[in-house]
């Protein structure tokens, strides 16, 4: 038996200290209910179970991806596998005990003042499992607020449906709506949103880059609106668009919500790190852990789990969130990652992802019956484009040449959707050629 | 040991006290209250102005472990809060029926204090 | 051997790694460097960042940092981690290197037939969790056990809903985890407790009292977190169902039942699994974790969106279920633990998964036969609860200086000063030995050594009430 395996003497010393003949003695379950049959599951050894997961792995088809659409990557250092993958970081537990775990507790408080650089707010917790359930978490803090009082979040009419339903599942139980207000041009229209909201608002969310890739270019003037009705800002992004961002907090956020995977984890279908910033007044209605510094007894500074009176495991069902369980481990390779890049390093690769989508678009845009990007604007990792055959056509047919791409459906028209980083930029040349092999108006 | 409960107050089962002051009535929690909560580490108190009716939640005290409710002894308009506790909330330990004070409230009805424990009857309760 | 013990029954000498700087252990990276860089874009002035200011240090100073900082953090390769709930058990490296494999390094958003290995490793996922849970339907993706909580009440409520039966109340007996609270309340239930009876188990009748047409579940965990099998299960499972309500499984102790019973012969209708503690993926330092929910047959057309299955051709695809209730994370949780705790179960198969109990449940029995502190409840399966004569969370800060991490403290609530322990079945008897000599050398001293616990790891005793009330939760705040 792998892992757990008591040489006899050893069973038989124990078996006799509790004072029973055979293991299976010591469960105390009525017959009625034991199980009797089996799972029908084959045991492996260590080589085979190997062998079966890589070729059941192997079963997906070769392609180069330019997928986006919520789940990017960006070239993963080696270093983050080599450190993160220390087992006294990987097999640890939740810091309940800070004086044993101040190793880990440091490097999150490190995550937590990466993520307050970058947003600009006054503090960050831990993790949240994702960019959606992080802003669904936000909507819920906004109803706890005492300066908000309404029942609406109001969300872009482009939102993702995938982050909608994480939303509206998170918002059902108290009872607070999810409404849109619209974009135009790719971007929020602000008159329509000034027209959407009202003093049952009590929190407008804005991404950037938003849903069609482009960075939002007035998201002063959608601060002001939400204000305007005492209501909250929430804003969405990730840690590497941040680094060359204005800080959210400069033009009003309230709060900031995203994703820090973008750093520190391959693509890995779509395993996500949230990140939740807030106003520090918000402190004690944040969701999830928080680490603080302190001093122990030796007069040093050292590190702890702080204000757990607001989470689940001492205030039960008035807690301010379920989560107990989060991303630690991700948010340790999210901070390795950035520490490995730098300032220097991240503003680099952010800039990277202005102009590896920008270079792709121009280059589409020559060809015959294709026209990139369909918004105007600046975009940031991601672009529609527009194509005279079906997207879906071309897409199939970029397929068959090796490239995985989506299709957006925006007002009516369906679009391709390209996804420039660091890792398939070199890539470019050939997806080029591949839309060019098919033409785009065929 | 044994809990400082002064004769003069009136206290309600869920560890609230009242006193009668110049201007009104003050409210805080019993020693016996900050003892069992321990250490505390943030007050939450209601807004001037607010009207309570007797066993309104009008705050929260919290400990490193655990978080309480505080709920009015009394009706009454909050005529005044113990702003001190929000950057020292150990007042509530230290001296939980003096500096430790939370809520100041007006327009009381003196006879509800008849319904509240008297010192003998709170001590009993916490036993 | 040099290093031979004198005294069989002492501890193990231990002493953690401690880095040391002038009032701190390791510096932090804002204090080795601080470098604020100018932006230069080519996006307009009005959407960058004037400047940024993080630390800038070179790859062999970042690789010492965290070299540094995981000397001074106890994981399960350090030691016995007997923390009672969490299943801290050993994690097989090889699921490591599985999940590094290039096929696991997939977009969700390609088309079914360009992820063909993800989607057949996850049906054959759920395939085994269900049969593992005794289950109709599994879906793999709630991130975490208390989202797997979440979803399972949001399939109850859409269960009901679609009956046009409105229902207000979650049920959770006083001694179930925080989580289950506060999952009912975040998903509109009203929680009503349920007091344990004195064998520290669910009471029929007052169980029957608490059941009425409001109820939407019960929310159990067997064997309870006193490591006690709820008997009258199936009892149970008659009262709830007759009241019309549901009876969710909180997986978080499935470690002691591989093999031996399943949640869906005792009745209940849904369950989580928490593949980061029955199924041994690493809990890296909090998570990520996952917690796939298992239903019966009657429930699966609610699961979350997508499901996966096989088609008749052999192929696989994804899928919505008719009544879904939409998604609890923006893709499917946390991957990679899926394919970890997909190894794990092949590595094992039905025999080994039986051991796994089997072990788990002599090993916490062994323990519990050689410490010196009483266990009030009983008979336990993988974890008991030991009753400190003195201030728990002391014994547990003194339990840290004999090189073993402490049990659980001061929960479940009904056993006094309670050390929470599930030794777990990766443990071999003399670590053990150890870490009852550990429980018994701190239960033989006297207050001041426990309060004045720990002296051997990293940081002595941390000031946790300057912490709550003077937070300083990011390196910008320490200067405040």
């Amino acid at each position: 038996m792998p892992y757990a395996t008591h040489p006899p003497e050893d069973l038989d010393a124990m078996l006799s200290a509790v004072g029973v003949a055979d293991p299976d003695d010591l469960f105390d379950i009525p017959d009625e209910v034991r199980f009797d049959g089996d799972y029908g599951i084959d045991a492996h050894s260590e080589r085979e179970a190997r062998a079966a997961v890589e070729g059941v792995l192997d079963g997906s088809t070769d392609l180069v991806e330019f997928l986006g659409g919520g789940h990017y990557d960006h070239y993963v250092p080696s270093v983050v596998d080599h450190l993160s993958l220390r087992s006294e970081f990987l097999t640890s537990y939740t810091q309940y005990q800070p004086e044993i775990a101040q190793g880990f507790l440091q490097a999150l408080f490190e995550f937590q003042s990466f993520v307050v650089e970058l947003s600009g707010l006054g503090i960050a917790n831990a993790s949240m499992y994702d960019r959606a359930t992080a802003l669904g978490e936000a909507a819920l803090l906004s109803s706890r607020v005492r300066e908000t009082s309404g029942n609406t979040v109001l969300v872009p009419d482009s939102l993702p449906d995938r982050i909608r339903s994480v939303l509206e599942n998170y918002t059902d139980g108290p009872g607070i709506a999810v409404d849109t207000y619209p974009t135009s041009g790719g971007t929020v229209d602000v008159e329509g949103l000034r027209a959407a909201v009202d003093d049952d608002t009590l929190l407008v969310y804005a991404a950037t880059p938003n849903a069609r890739g482009l960075l939002e270019p007035d998201l002063d003037a959608v601060a002001d609106v939400a204000h305007d009705n005492d209501a909250l800002f929430c804003v969405g992004s990730d840690v590497v668009a941040l680094s060359l961002l204005e800080a959210p907090a400069a033009y009003g956020a309230d709060v900031v919500v995203g994703d820090a995977s973008v750093l520190g984890m391959p693509t890995s279908y779509g395993m996500g790190l949230g990140i939740f910033a807030c106003r520090e007044e918000f402190l004690r209605q944040v969701p999830g852990r928080l680490v603080g510094a302190s001093e122990d007894a030796a007069g040093n500074r050292a590190y702890t789990l702080t204000l757990q009176t607001r989470e689940q495991h001492i205030r039960r069902e008035r807690a301010t969130s379920n989560i107990c369980t989060n991303q630690a481990w991700v948010a340790l390779r999210t901070a390795i990652h950035a520490a490995w890049l730098g300032p220097d390093g991240l503003v680099d690769l952010a800039e990277e992802c202005v102009t590896g989508v920008a270079d792709l678009c121009a280059r589409l845009d020559e060809l015959d019956g294709v026209s990139a990007p369909v918004y105007d604007g600046h975009h940031f990792r991601e672009a529609l484009v527009a194509t005279d055959a079906p997207a879906a056509d071309v897409a199939d047919h970029l397929r068959e040449e090796g490239f995985a791409l989506r299709t957006v459906a925006d007002g009516g028209d369906e679009y391709l959707a390209v996804c420039v980083t660091d890792t398939n930029r070199d890539r470019i040349d050939d997806l080029v050629d591949a839309v060019a092999a098919y033409g785009g108006s065929r | 040991m044994t809990f400082e409960v002064p004769d003069e107050f009136r206290y309600t089962e869920s560890h609230e006290w009242v006193a009668e002051t110049d201007d009104g009535y003050r409210v805080g929690i019993t020693d016996f209250a900050q003892d069992e909560l321990g250490d505390i580490v943030f007050v939450e108190l209601p807004d001037e102005g607010e009207e309570l009716a007797a066993g309104d939640e009008f705050g929260v005290v919290e400990s490193i472990k655990a978080v309480s409710d505080i709920y009015a002894p009394v009706s009454g308009t909050v005529a005044a809060v113990n702003e001190a506790l929000f950057d020292a909330p150990e007042l509530v330990n230290d001296d939980p029926y003096g500096e430790g004070w939370m809520l100041e409230l007006t327009d009381v009805d003196a006879d509800e204090l008849d319904g509240l424990l008297d010192a003998d009857a709170y001590e009993a309760q916490t036993e | 051997m040099s290093d031979e013990r004198a005294d069989e029954s002492a501890p193990a000498p231990y002493e953690q790694a401690r880095w040391h700087d002038d009032g701190t252990y390791e510096p932090l990276l804002s204090e080795k460097d601080d470098t604020t860089v100018a932006v230069s874009s080519s996006l307009p002035d009005d959407l960058t960042r004037d400047e940024l200011e993080l630390p800038a240090l070179p790859e062999p100073e970042v690789a010492r940092h965290y070299t540094r900082l995981s000397q001074m953090n106890y994981g399960i390769e350090s030691g016995p981690f007997p923390l009672g709930s969490c299943t801290m058990k050993y994690n097989p490296k090889f699921t490591e290197d599985v999940a590094a494999h290039p096929g696991a390094q997939i977009h969700p958003l390609r088309a079914d037939a360009d992820q063909q290995g993800v989607l057949e490793l996850l049906s054959e996922l759920q395939d085994a969790l269900a049969s593992i849970g005794g289950m109709d339907a599994v879906t793999l993706q709630p991130p975490a056990g208390a989202a797997g909580e979440f979803t399972g009440i949001l399939v109850a409520r859409a269960y009901h809903e679609a009956n046009d039966d409105d229902r207000s109340e979650v049920i959770v007996p006083d001694t179930a985890h925080g989580t289950n609270f506060a999952s009912a309340a975040m998903a509109g239930y009203d929680v009503v407790e349920l007091p344990s009876d004195d064998d520290g188990r669910v009471e029929l009748e007052a169980l029957e009292a608490a059941v009425s047409d409001e109820t939407a579940l019960l929310m159990l965990t067997n064997p309870n977190t006193l490591g006690l099998f709820e008997r009258d299960i199936t009892d149970i499972a008659d009262v709830v169902h007759d009241a019309g309500g549901l009876l969710y499984y909180d997986g978080a102790n499935l470690n002691s039942l591989l093999g031996k019973a399943r949640p869906g012969d005792m009745g209940f209708d849904i369950m989580h699994f928490n593949l980061h503690k029955t199924f041994a993926t690493p809990h890296g330092g909090g998570g990520p974790g996952q917690g796939p929910i298992g239903v019966v047959s009657e429930l699966a057309e609610f699961l979350p969106n997508p499901q996966i299955r096989e088609r008749a051709d052999g192929t696989y695809e994804r899928y919505a279920p008719d009544r879904n209730i939409g998604r609890v994370h923006e893709f499917l949780g946390n991957w990679l633990v899926l394919v970890k705790a997909y190894a794990y179960i092949l590595r094992h198969g039905d025999e080994g998964l039986e051991n796994v109990s089997e072990m788990a449940v002599l090993n916490a029995n062994y323990v519990a036969s050689q410490i010196e502190y009483e266990v009030p409840y009983g008979p336990f399966h993988h974890e008991f609860v030991a009753s400190a004569d003195a201030d728990a969370a002391d014994v547990a800060k003194r339990m840290l200086d004999y090189g073993v991490h402490p049990p659980t403290t001061k929960w479940p609530e009904i056993v006094d000063e309670a050390l929470m322990t599930e030794p777990t079945e990766t443990e071999t008897k003399s670590r053990l030995d150890d870490l009852a000599a550990a429980f018994n050398a701190v239960a033989s001293e006297d207050e001041d050594a426990l309060a004045s616990a720990p002296n051997r790891t990293t940081a002595r005793r941390i000031d946790q009430v300057t912490a709550a009330r003077n937070p300083r939760l990011s390196w910008h705040a320490l200067d405040d």
